[in-house]
C-alpha cells in the first residue's frame, strides 16, 4: 500500500517564470526518512539558463523506502536522478548522501555509456578496483543473467544486455542508495523481472529511487513523486 | 600513497592502455605522423651535412625534432578526456572514481604515449638524417623531461576543455602559453645536445624541463579535482 505523503517543503518564493515542479502528492518525507535518513534533499533546484527544470524539492528517505519519480517526457526525471547521483550540479539546494558515494550509491541511467572496447567482465573488474570493493562478477552476472556474455566487449552487446550490465554495475557495491532511470525501458519481460528482484532486495539494505514513465513500474515503489511541467 | 589509491590509479591506467591497444587509433595516428614527417624532413636534408659547424642545420634539426614530437603528441593526448565526454563514459568515472586517481591514471598513460612517440621520433630522426648527438645526457634528459612536461600540460588542457562548448578555441588559448615555454626549453636543450648551443644553456634547459614537468604534474590533479563535477 502506498504511504500517504505530506507536503513539508514548497518553494516560498515564486519567480517570474513559475517553477516547473509540482508534486501530485506533495513533496515526500517518508516517516522512516525523517527519523533516520539515508538520503536527504533540501531545497533542490535545477535550471538551464532561465528555465527551471525543478525547484524547491525537499524529501528524505530512510532504509526500506522506495520512491518512484513519475512524469511526462522532459519533466526532469532523469535530471533529478543525475543531480542526486552528483553527475549534475544543482542550481540551488543540496543533497546529503551516505559517506563515500562511489561505494554507497549505485546509479543506472539510460544515457550512461559503457566502454566499447572493454568486456563485461572487465567493466565489473574496473568498477570494483575503482570503488575498492569486491567485483562479485560471477554472482552479479548470474543475478542479471548475463554470464554467457561475460567475454563480449560492450560494443557487441544489445541495448538490453547493456542495461543488464549497467544494473550489475549499479548494485555491485551493495549500495545504500540505488537510483534507476527507466530501468525497464530496454528490457524484455525476463529483464523486468530481474529489475523487480533487484528493487525488492534493495529495500532490505537502503533506499531506492526509480524514475519512469511506465505506469507498471509504480509497483516497484511505496512512495511517489510526480514531476509536472 | 595507500594501496587503495595505487589500485585506483593503476585501474585507470590499465583501462586507458586496454582501450588504446584495442582501438589503436592513437598509436596509428602518432606513429604514421611521426614516420611521414621525419621521412619528409630527411628528404629535404638529403645529401646535406647536418653536423657541419656553422651551417645552422643543427639548430633547425633541434627545432624540427620538437615540432614533430609536439604535433604527434597533441594529436592524441587531449583525447583521453575528450573521448570520455564524447562517448558518455565520463559518468562512469565520476560515479566510481576519485578525481586525483583519474588524473594520475590518465597522465601516466599519456607520459607513456609521449615517451613512446619521442623515442620513435628520435630513432627515426637520428637514423634518417644522420644527426650526431654530441652531449647524450642533455639529449636524454631533455627528451624525458620534455615528454613528461608535454604529457602534463596537454593532459591538463584536455581535462579543462573537455566539458567546454567551444573546445577548439579554448584549447588553443590554454595550450599556447603552456606549451611555448616548454618548446623553447626543449629546443635550447636539443641545440646543446647536437653541439650547436652552449652546454651550460643546454644543462639549464634540461633542468628547466624537469622542473616544468614537476610543476605540471603537481598542479594538474588539483586543478582537475576542482573542475571534476562542474
Amino acid at each position: 500500500m502506498r504511504e500517504a505523503l505530506r507536503a513539508l517543503s514548497l518553494p516560498a518564493e515564486r519567480t517570474a517564470a513559475p517553477p516547473r515542479i509540482e508534486s501530485a502528492k506533495g513533496f515526500a518525507h517518508s516517516q522512516k526518512g525523517l527519523l533516520l535518513f539515508v538520503l536527504r534533499v533540501e531545497g533542490l533546484g535545477k535550471r538551464y539558463e532561465s528555465r527551471w527544470i525543478f525547484r524547491g524539492l525537499a524529501f528524505s528517505l530512510g532504509a526500506g523506502d522506495r520512491l518512484v519519480v513519475l512524469g511526462r517526457n522532459g519533466a526532469g526525471k532523469s535530471t533529478l536522478l543525475r543531480t542526486l547521483a552528483g553527475l549534475v550540479q544543482p542550481s540551488e539546494g543540496r543533497v546529503e548522501l551516505p559517506p563515500e558515494p562511489r561505494r554507497s550509491l549505485g546509479f543506472s541511467g539510460l544515457e550512461q555509456a559503457l566502454y566499447p572496447q572493454l568486456t563485461v567482465d572487465e567493466h565489473l573488474n574496473l568498477a570494483a578496483e575503482l570503488r575498492d570493493c569486491d567485483a562479485r562478477a560471477d554472482e552479479l552476472l548470474d543475478q542479471v543473467e548475463l554470464a554467457y556474455a561475460r567475454e563480449l566487449p560492450a560494443s557487441k552487446l544489445s541495448t538490453g544486455m547493456k542495461a543488464r550490465l549497467k544494473l550489475a554495475l549499479a548494485i555491485q557495491p551493495r549500495p545504500q542508495v540505488l537510483l534507476l532511470d527507466e530501468p525497464g525501458a530496454s528490457l524484455d519481460e525476463q529483464g523486468r523481472g530481474i529489475v523487480e528482484a533487484v528493487c525488492a532486495e534493495q529495500a532490505s539494505r537502503g533506499c531506492l529511487i526509480v524514475a519512469t514513465n511506465d505506469p507498471t513500474e509504480r509497483r516497484l515503489a511505496n512512495l511517489e513523486l510526480r514531476l509536472e511541467s | 600513497m595507500s594501496s587503495g589509491w595505487k589500485a585506483e590509479i593503476l585501474a585507470v591506467y590499465r583501462k586507458e592502455l586496454q582501450t588504446e591497444l584495442r582501438s589503436k587509433s592513437g598509436l596509428v595516428t602518432a606513429g604514421l605522423f611521426s614516420f611521414v614527417t621525419v621521412v619528409t624532413i630527411s628528404l629535404v636534408l638529403f645529401n646535406k651535412n647536418v653536423n657541419a659547424p656553422g651551417s645552422g642545420l643543427q639548430d633547425i634539426s633541434a627545432g624540427l625534432v620538437w615540432v614533430v614530437i609536439l604535433f604527434a603528441s597533441i594529436l592524441n593526448l587531449p583525447r583521453t578526456f575528450l573521448l570520455e565526454e564524447e562517448q558518455g563514459t565520463a559518468d562512469l568515472l565520476r560515479l566510481f572514481a576519485r578525481p586525483h586517481a583519474v588524473y594520475w591514471g590518465k597522465v601516466l598513460f599519456n607520459i607513456l604515449q609521449v615517451l613512446g612517440t619521442a623515442t620513435l621520433v628520435s630513432v627515426l630522426f637520428l637514423g634518417f638524417t644522420g644527426t650526431r648527438v654530441s652531449v647524450p645526457w642533455i639529449y636524454v634528459v631533455s627528451l624525458i623531461g620534455g615528454s613528461c612536461s608535454m604529457a602534463g600540460a596537454v593532459t591538463l588542457c584536455g581535462a579543462i576543455v573537455a566539458q567546454a562548448a567551444n573546445r577548439a578555441a579554448l584549447a588553443g588559448a590554454i595550450a599556447v602559453p603552456l606549451l611555448l615555454p616548454l618548446v623553447q626549453l626543449g629546443v635550447t636543450g636539443m641545440r646543446a645536445a647536437f653541439g650547436s648551443g652552449l652546454v651550460g644553456g643546454g644543462q639549464a634547459a634540461a633542468v628547466g624541463l624537469v622542473a616544468y614537468a614537476a610543476i605540471m604534474l603537481a598542479i594538474g590533479p588539483w586543478i582537475y579535482a576542482a573542475i571534476w563535477k562542474t
